[in-house]
């Protein structure tokens, strides 16, 4: 479903993103981990082809992103780090406006906007003006402008930051709903970027961790916990790792 | 192109549901009123004074058109030239400023969707405005007899002199992530566009001082291209009834060219 071909992306001088490739197949739910500044944004920025790489291609359901890339876009779902809300509309209107960009035909908008307020529990909040409403409430309809057009692929730039944690097991549990849907729904593929490592094994079934712009682990997560092994430590190590790798080259070389 | 509408209603809506849109329309009628009746009385008086000394001559060619309707058009041309850029500031830099760019920019929607949209908002926003001039122009055909050609015309060209501010002012928008920049630059790119023209009729007029007597010594053919690039030339034009493609064209030359570049500069964004 997603295809990321050797990515690398520079800004001036620094390079944000260093030859990065991975695939997600059909209904897996990847769980993208990081330190602050490690890259994620900017991965997820590119696999929306609202940044361009450097170099590298990627490809969302088998539509190449820079050649044909209505098509790719029409594909996916995407929850910016900063929910996308204009604060003078209502949460209806708004996904509804939202629904006609992403191209759900006139008929089905109606249905389509529904059943993302049911999704996301917006439903008895349909017309109250989004700037009036609770950051949690903010954030659900983030994730209903992601999920309206029913995209069989959803990138999710930390969905559960800033909540309480009664917000966080019900935001968790919808995505849990979209990964694995009871009847015959789309089975979405999930990217999601997270601090809370909790999240990732309560929720995702592969880790990708990149660092210092570089992909460091790609692994099923029950690879990862096996006999008991806790994902911070490994986040730790990984981590860790970099700054005395540096210190050692820097020694090396004196 | 067919979610330049959706594009363009929500714009609208979002215009009406803030203060600003009406507090702009307000501002514009009181102005217009204003204007509109000063010069008003100023006929009126005159007239008076022509039948007081008999001046039959000038009399006959004292109109409503020539003495009121021009006039008033050309001052509101130049309103047009504070208010459009309020109302364009926010198109694109509050998208920004919003981070909901980043909603447009991964929606299959294509760069000119959007920027039409943007521009159409903008341009019934000012029809709007032009169409409340057009209310206090049409007062007069109650109670007197102006010419509905030459009427028409100087509406005309309000309209396509507002359409293009709408063009430079979403150009401006479009540069920047904070609405006061791109007000200041919307207005100072058309303020100079409105000003060429005077700049040349100081080359043509004056060559005496500094100024003119640079451009008199660089010949007629710049002061012709500066005059030619005025926006209140053509307007000019317009208003006086000589509707004719060389003055209707220039306003479309400026809008198709500042909307190619406001596309330009949005796709600029995905290159930064």
């Amino acid at each position: 479903m997603i295809e990321a071909e050797r990515i690398s992306k520079r800004y001036g001088d620094l390079l944000a993103l260093d030859d990065v490739s991975f695939s997600v197949e059909q209904g897996e739910v990847v769980g993208f981990l990081g330190p602050n500044g490690a890259g994620k944004t900017t991965m997820m920025r590119i696999l929306t082809g609202f940044l361009p790489p450097t170099d590298g291609t990627a490809r969302i359901a088998g539509h190449d992103l820079f050649r044909d890339p209505l098509a790719a876009r029409r594909a996916i779902g995407y929850l910016p780090e900063s929910p996308p809300l204009y604060p003078e509309m209502d949460v209806e209107g708004y996904l509804r406006y939202v629904a006609t960009l992403k191209g759900v035909p006139r008929r089905e908008r109606s249905g389509a906007v529904e059943r993302a307020l049911v999704r996301c529990g917006l439903s008895h909040v349909p017309r109250r003006v989004i700037g009036a409403l609770s950051k949690g409430y903010r954030q659900r309809v983030g994730i209903a402008q992601a999920i309206v057009h029913d995209p069989p692929v959803l990138i999710l730039d930390e969905p559960t930051i800033g909540l309480d944690p009664v917000q966080i097991r019900e935001i968790r549990g919808l995505l849990a709903e979209l990964a694995a849907p009871k009847e015959g729904g789309t089975q979405h593929t999930i990217i999601l970027s997270t601090h809370m490592l909790a999240e990732v094994e309560a929720i995702c079934r592969r880790v990708i961790l990149i660092h210092n712009g570089r992909k460091r682990v790609d692994a099923p997560l029950a690879e990862l916990t096996r006999g008991g092994a806790r994902l911070e430590e490994l986040f730790t190590r990984v981590t860790m790792r970099e700054p005395d790798e540096a210190s050692a080259v820097a020694e090396a070389g004196a | 192109m067919r979610r330049v509408p959706a594009i363009a209603g929500r714009e609208l809506r979002s215009l009406f549901a803030s203060p600003v849109a009406y507090a702009f329309l307000t501002l514009f009628a009181i102005l217009a009123g204003f204007f509109f009746l000063t010069q008003l009385l100023v006929f009126q008086e005159q007239l008076i004074r022509l039948q007081q000394f008999q001046m039959f001559e000038q009399l006959r060619e004292w109109n409503l058109n020539d003495q009121v309707l021009q006039y008033f058009f050309g001052v509101m041309a130049v309103i047009l030239l504070f208010i459009v850029p309020g109302i364009t500031m926010g198109l694109l830099a509050a998208e920004k400023a919003n981070g909901t760019e980043e909603l447009l920019l991964t929606s299959p929607i294509t760069i000119w969707e959007l920027v039409l949209g943007k521009f159409v908002a903008g341009a019934l926003f000012v029809a709007l405005l032009v169409a409340l001039v057009g209310l206090y122009a049409g007062l007069l055909f109650l109670y007197g007899d102006p010419e509905p050609g030459k009427t028409g015309a100087g509406l005309l060209a309000l309209l396509l002199v507002g359409w293009a501010y709408v063009a430079i002012g979403l150009f401006a928008s479009s540069l920047t992530r904070s609405q006061a920049i791109a007000f200041f630059v919307s207005f100072v790119l058309l303020m100079v566009l409105w000003m060429l023209s005077f700049l040349a009729d100081l080359g043509a007029a004056d060559g005496g001082s500094l100024g003119g007597g640079v451009l008199g010594a660089l010949g007629g053919w710049t002061t012709s291209g500066l005059r030619y690039l005025s926006s209140a030339d053509h307007f000019e034009q317009l208003v006086k009834g000589l509707v004719s493609t060389r003055d209707v064209a220039y306003f479309g030359v400026i809008i198709a060219s500042f909307l190619i570049l406001t596309k330009a500069v949005v796709e600029s964004v995905r290159w930064r």
